[in-house]
């Protein structure tokens, strides 16, 4: 059984360590540096882009092969870029700020004072909605901006840019929190955050190949892609047409990986 | 060797326990009872098994095969959080985090309020001599004070049994013995089992010793048993020329046997006479002799008894 109070003091725990010490708030300062790059060069400069003719010519046809045509149609432009940039960047960044959930207090012997205090679930489950909460901030704060960036622009446009924020935070919460329990699981079987992180690049580099050349070779294993955490992204982006399966996908992967973590750290050796 | 449980409502109990890493057997077979009380003692060589029986206990590691019960439910189990408390070997606090706040979320984690945690924070520092360390980062704190915060951590709230794995090592004289003195000080109300290769300090400290050597319980002993009332140790200050002799003819000694360089291990034969006790006889001669003795101690010292 888990404790709710552990589990929140657990998680809590993992909150302070973003945002209340050093290394934490360096990386939330290089986080911040980097959005405010994107949004004030790349998103804002780019809507003035969208609105050129031109633009619009080649984007219609480059945006309808790729069945994203949508976003150019939405109200709000600088969602549209916002949202390209987003669907791929957060699962990618995911992989690195969830990287270090249980491995190095493995590693330092720290989980051994914790685990005489919380059991192994609880602090595999409160570092993941420690996590979960954090990149859930993050990409808030980051809306955010770019409901500030639209509405500054055009002040009309701050309604629009609140309903359109607010689908957008549900849409990338949901993509990114198999990616956070990919890294739980990986950081139950290994000891270092750097291990977990390059084992996840093998796992969509030479796991893909492999699952390729097994569907290739068999003609069939479609299903196989679904052990990729991100896997409907492509279908997602355009954000038209989504059916419940584009939500459960992410969350069957979630408690499978979760649950597996939840196993092989039951029976890890601390 | 195997040391069958008296009892099974021990506080620990431990009954044909294996564990072994890959082809290696770190304990072989393993069972014995502690009960409630005084102070035991771990002791053995570099790979007897000290640690990984530590870490059985603590839940750290699963047992390849036996059972442990510690305070009637399994090693490890969210039962005992709260009541057993240990400081593992080697394990280091977060460097990211103050002292204060670790302990605190320790004792949050234990139950406490936000407001109870930072008093018990402060309670447990103080009882290690290190109140004024209370909002330094670990990297902040030489090898000595780390390792007493780490046993500051260990009494939180109020534990039952504490494991200390090499509680003293790397501390200097002075700490050492205040660990010493708060163990023995909290002995009444807390069961400690100490692994420690200092043996004097052990024997200090313990009254019951497990001695493991290549994965096996050699012995389990209580040092205060009847037996040992027959001994008596002398470390001399430099060696005399018929100590031996001189010794031995005292009446009721049995034999005399040097154990170390100036240390002689008397043997005496419990008699109803009038004489005089045989320490006091000991003492009488060392002053008609002139001789000059370092320690008396009665009974065998710990390593006389273990090796």
């Amino acid at each position: 059984m888990i404790n709710i109070q552990r589990l929140s003091i657990l998680t809590q725990f993992e909150l302070i360590r973003i945002f209340k010490t050093k290394n934490g708030l360096i990386a939330l300062a290089t986080f911040c540096a980097v959005w405010f790059v994107l949004l004030y060069y790349m998103i804002s400069s780019a809507t003035e882009i969208i609105f050129s003719d031109g633009f619009k010519m080649v984007a219609t046809t480059l945006f309808g092969a790729l069945g994203l045509s949508a976003l150019l149609e939405w109200p709000v432009a600088e969602f549209s870029i916002y949202w390209l940039v987003a669907v791929y960047s957060f699962p990618l960044f995911t992989l690195f700020a969830a990287s270090d959930q249980t491995c190095s207090d493995k590693a330092r012997g720290t989980l051994r004072f914790i685990t005489l205090r919380a059991t192994r679930s609880e602090i595999l489950l409160g570092r993941f909605l420690g996590q979960f909460i954090i990149i859930a901030i993050l990409i808030f704060l980051t809306l955010v901006a770019c409901v500030v960036l639209a509405t500054m622009r055009e002040a009309a446009l701050f309604i629009p840019s609140i309903k359109q924020a607010a689908v957008l935070f549900l849409e990338l919460i949901i993509i990114i929190t198999p990616f956070i329990a990919l890294m739980s699981f990986l950081n139950s079987l290994l000891s270092s955050a750097k291990m977990s992180i390059v084992m996840s690049i093998l796992f969509y580099t030479v796991g893909a190949l492999l699952i390729g050349y097994i569907q290739l070779q068999f003609n069939s294993g479609e299903f196989l892609n679904y052990i990729f955490p991100g896997t409907q992204i492509s279908r997602v982006v355009s954000l038209q047409n989504l059916d419940f399966m584009h939500y459960l996908i992410p969350l069957v992967q979630s408690v499978i990986l979760l649950f597996a973590a939840d196993k092989l750290l039951k029976r890890a050796s601390l | 060797m195997n040391f069958t449980p008296q009892n099974s409502s021990s506080l620990i109990h431990v009954e044909n326990l294996s564990k072994s890493f890959g082809d290696h057997l770190a304990l072989n077979n393993i069972s014995f009872s502690l009960d409630k009380g005084q102070p035991i003692a771990l002791v053995g060589p570099n790979g007897a098994g000290k640690t990984t029986l530590f870490s059985l206990l603590c839940g750290y590691l699963l047992p390849s095969s036996g059972s442990i019960s510690i305070a009637g439910v399994k090693a490890g189990n969210e039962k005992l959080f709260g009541r057993l408390a240990a400081l593992p070997q080697d394990a280091q606090f977060d460097p990211r985090f103050t002292i204060s706040h670790q302990l605190k979320f320790y004792a949050q984690l234990q139950g406490f309020t936000r407001k109870d945690a930072i008093k018990e924070a402060e309670r447990t520092l103080d009882l290690v001599g290190l109140s004024d360390t209370l909002q330094a980062k670990p990297n902040e704190l030489s090898h000595g004070m780390r390792k007493r915060v780490a046993i500051a951590q260990t009494l939180i709230g109020s534990p039952e049994i504490v494991m200390l794995d090499e509680a003293t090592a790397g501390l200097d004289p002075i700490n050492a013995r205040e660990v010493r003195e708060l163990v023995a000080s909290l002995s009444s109300d807390i069961t400690f089992i100490l692994s420690s290769h200092d043996l004097s300090e052990l024997e200090r400290l313990c009254s019951q010793v497990l001695y493991l050597e290549k994965g096996q319980l050699q012995q389990h002993q209580n040092l205060q048993s009847e037996d040992s009332q027959q001994y008596i140790t002398l470390r001399m200050k430099q060696s005399y020329d018929n100590f031996l002799e001189l010794v031995q003819n005292v009446s009721s000694v049995v034999s005399v046997k040097q154990t170390q360089s100036n240390e002689f291990l008397i043997t005496s034969a419990i008699t109803q006479t009038d004489e005089p006790p045989i320490d006091l006889q000991i003492l009488q001669l060392c002053h008609q002799q002139k001789w000059q003795y370092s320690q008396l101690t009665n009974g065998k010292t710990l390593e006389n008894q273990l090796f």
